[in-house]
């Protein structure tokens, strides 16, 4: 067996197909104008109408146009807004989305054990635990995901999680997967533990309050294997910093995950505190999250993208966003 | 606790001596036991294999661990199978527990308070069998990856573990036989799991020969290496 894979070598069952990496990229650097975000979507548009052929995003495509994106995962939930179909698929969608996302997790952290067979002996033993932990994630997200009425491979998966944080540096890995992909997910799972508190769904809540207690544990590991690779390296270290600043600011979908105040996702402070960022580091998180366009911006851009393509397919508006 | 320490200190109490003095006549009350009477433990002292040797199996059991947990853990991106991927990550988690364990008692045989980490295959034949264990990748042979772990491998090191723990200084060694004692219950669920997973998955006469074949390849590699210890014989495989 071969070490280091390509995302395009993860291995799915017939119900999965991939999306491309494109979208998220161009979301992470799209700037604070609606024009250039409509000129943008519209150059993706063929790509976005092939990936969601035969999908449950082939709606959201029809109904909102290549913006589908911007009105679904860049919105946060709203347990009182269900009147149109995007508003009713975000749940869904994030949920699957998260599950995509542990799955990757899983498939990273079983690299990490083959990819570095010199690693430290303890270092392998958290790789180990984090493989249990994340499929016991996988299989809560998948109850979770018919939980609210959806199911595997109804939307395309994304591989850009192990894309970008799967680095061939032990030090990087860490450093992308377990402090910026896992912090990241403090920050989903205490908005997702909001959502459920707010909608009564104990279920939801408790489910996903263990998997947050799991997320700080496995940050933890992050912090210490940063620390202990490059440690007497401090070109290594300021190598692992701006691998991961680059994946904190891949995963904030421009700004939709940050602490602007518009944010669909904040930042999970206390949470990521515990797990062992220091205040220093939030600071930082927040600057290198809060660029790119407004949610204002985002949502006059999916407006006029959104009438385009009705335009083009002849299809009615909806009720409006 | 304190009053019995207190009557302890005059040493003679109505119901007789309590702790022994320096004379003949000073000897406490207690019925003279064997440590082996009560209950009746009829193990002996004397077994096959002496500190080094017990060090040198262990660190070969911790070869094998260790290298099936690394090759399980890089097959999780590699199987498409849902609950494949998920199943197995728990053997990976137990597996490197079993690793762990076994180093731990390294130290205790005389090793070196750093040779917790240390794995040793037996021989380089042993070596060529773990890799050629850790082949297969490609998504279509989830067959041939889970025979080698579940049909050859674990079971295996099953057998050898039990023979170590009869073989082995019941008393001296009992630390090696109480942790392989756990390692094989675990093990044993894992082999009953990974069975369970390929006979599902081995569902036409062609797959089932697969399974077959590729089983057969490898325990005829293991017979000629001589197992995880190197001393195995055909008749014992």
């Amino acid at each position: 067996m071969k070490r280091f894979i390509q995302h395009e070598e993860l291995a799915r069952d017939s119900r999965f197909i991939r999306q491309t990496n494109a979208v998220a990229t161009v979301l992470a650097s799209l700037p604070d104008d609606v024009d250039k975000v409509v000129a943008v979507f519209e150059q993706l548009d063929p790509m976005i109408a092939q990936s969601v052929i035969g999908t449950a995003a082939e709606a959201l495509y029809d109904e909102y146009g290549p913006a589908f994106g911007l009105i679904t995962l860049n919105e946060p939930l709203d347990p009182n807004q269900t009147e149109t179909l995007g508003a009713r698929m975000r749940l869904v969608l994030r949920m699957h989305g998260i599950f995509a996302g542990e799955l990757q997790a899983l498939e990273g952290a079983g690299r990490s054990l083959w990819d570095f067979p010199d690693a430290p002996w303890e270092f392998k033993m958290n790789m180990a635990r984090q493989c249990w932990d994340e499929a016991r994630h996988v299989q809560i997200f998948e109850k979770l995901l018919h939980h609210v009425g959806g199911e595997i491979g109804m939307f395309p998966e994304a591989t850009f999680l192990f894309e970008c944080a799967c680095a061939d540096d032990p030090a990087q890995r860490v450093a992308g997967v377990n402090r910026a992909l896992e912090g990241l997910a403090c920050d989903v799972f205490r908005d997702m533990i909001k959502f459920a508190t707010e909608t009564q769904d104990d279920l939801m809540r408790q489910s996903i309050d263990y998997v947050l207690a799991d997320e700080l544990t496995h940050v933890r590991f992050g912090s210490e294997w940063v620390k202990e690779f490059t440690k007497d390296d401090p070109e290594r270290f300021k190598a692992a910093r701006d691998f991961q600043r680059e994946v904190d600011k891949q995963f904030s979908f421009g700004g939709a995950r940050s602490a602007r105040e518009d944010a669909a996702i904040p930042i999970a402070w206390d949470d990521r505190l515990e797990a062992g960022f220091t205040e220093e580091e939030l600071n930082e998180l927040s600057e290198v999250s809060g660029g790119g366009p407004s949610r204002q911006t985002l949502r006059k851009a999916a407006e006029i993208l959104g009438e385009r393509h009705r335009a083009k397919t002849g299809r009615v508006a909806e009720v409006a966003q | 606790m304190s009053e019995g320490k207190s009557e302890g200190k005059s040493q003679v109490t109505a119901k007789g001596r309590m702790y022994p003095g320096m004379s003949q006549d000073e000897r406490t009350v207690f019925e003279p036991y064997s440590a082996f009477d009560i209950p009746a433990d009829l193990r002996t002292l004397h077994g096959r294999y002496d500190v080094v040797s017990t060090a040198l199996r262990v660190r070969n059991f911790r070869y094998a661990e260790e290298w099936m947990m690394m090759m399980m853990g890089g097959w999780l991106a590699t199987i498409p199978e849902l609950p494949a991927k998920t199943g197995l990550a728990k053997v990976v988690w137990e597996t490197a527990q079993a690793a762990d364990i076994l180093g731990k008692r390294l130290p205790e045989l005389r090793c070196g308070r750093k040779a917790a980490t240390a794995s040793e295959s037996a021989n380089k034949g042993f070596a060529d069998f773990i890799e050629a264990v850790s082949e297969p990748e490609s998504p279509d042979l989830t067959i041939e990856k889970l025979t080698g772990i579940f049909d050859v491998l674990k079971p295996h090191l099953i057998q050898v573990y039990e023979k170590t723990g009869r073989e082995t200084d019941q008393i001296c060694d009992a630390p090696t036989i109480e942790l392989l004692e756990d390692i094989v219950r675990k093990a044993r669920r894992h082999v009953s799991w990974g069975k369970e997973v390929l006979d599902r998955l081995c569902d036409t006469d062609a797959k089932r020969q697969r399974r077959q074949q590729r089983s057969s390849q490898l325990r005829a590699q293991l017979e000629v290496c001589g197992g995880v210890t190197g001393e195995l014989t055909t008749a014992s495989a």
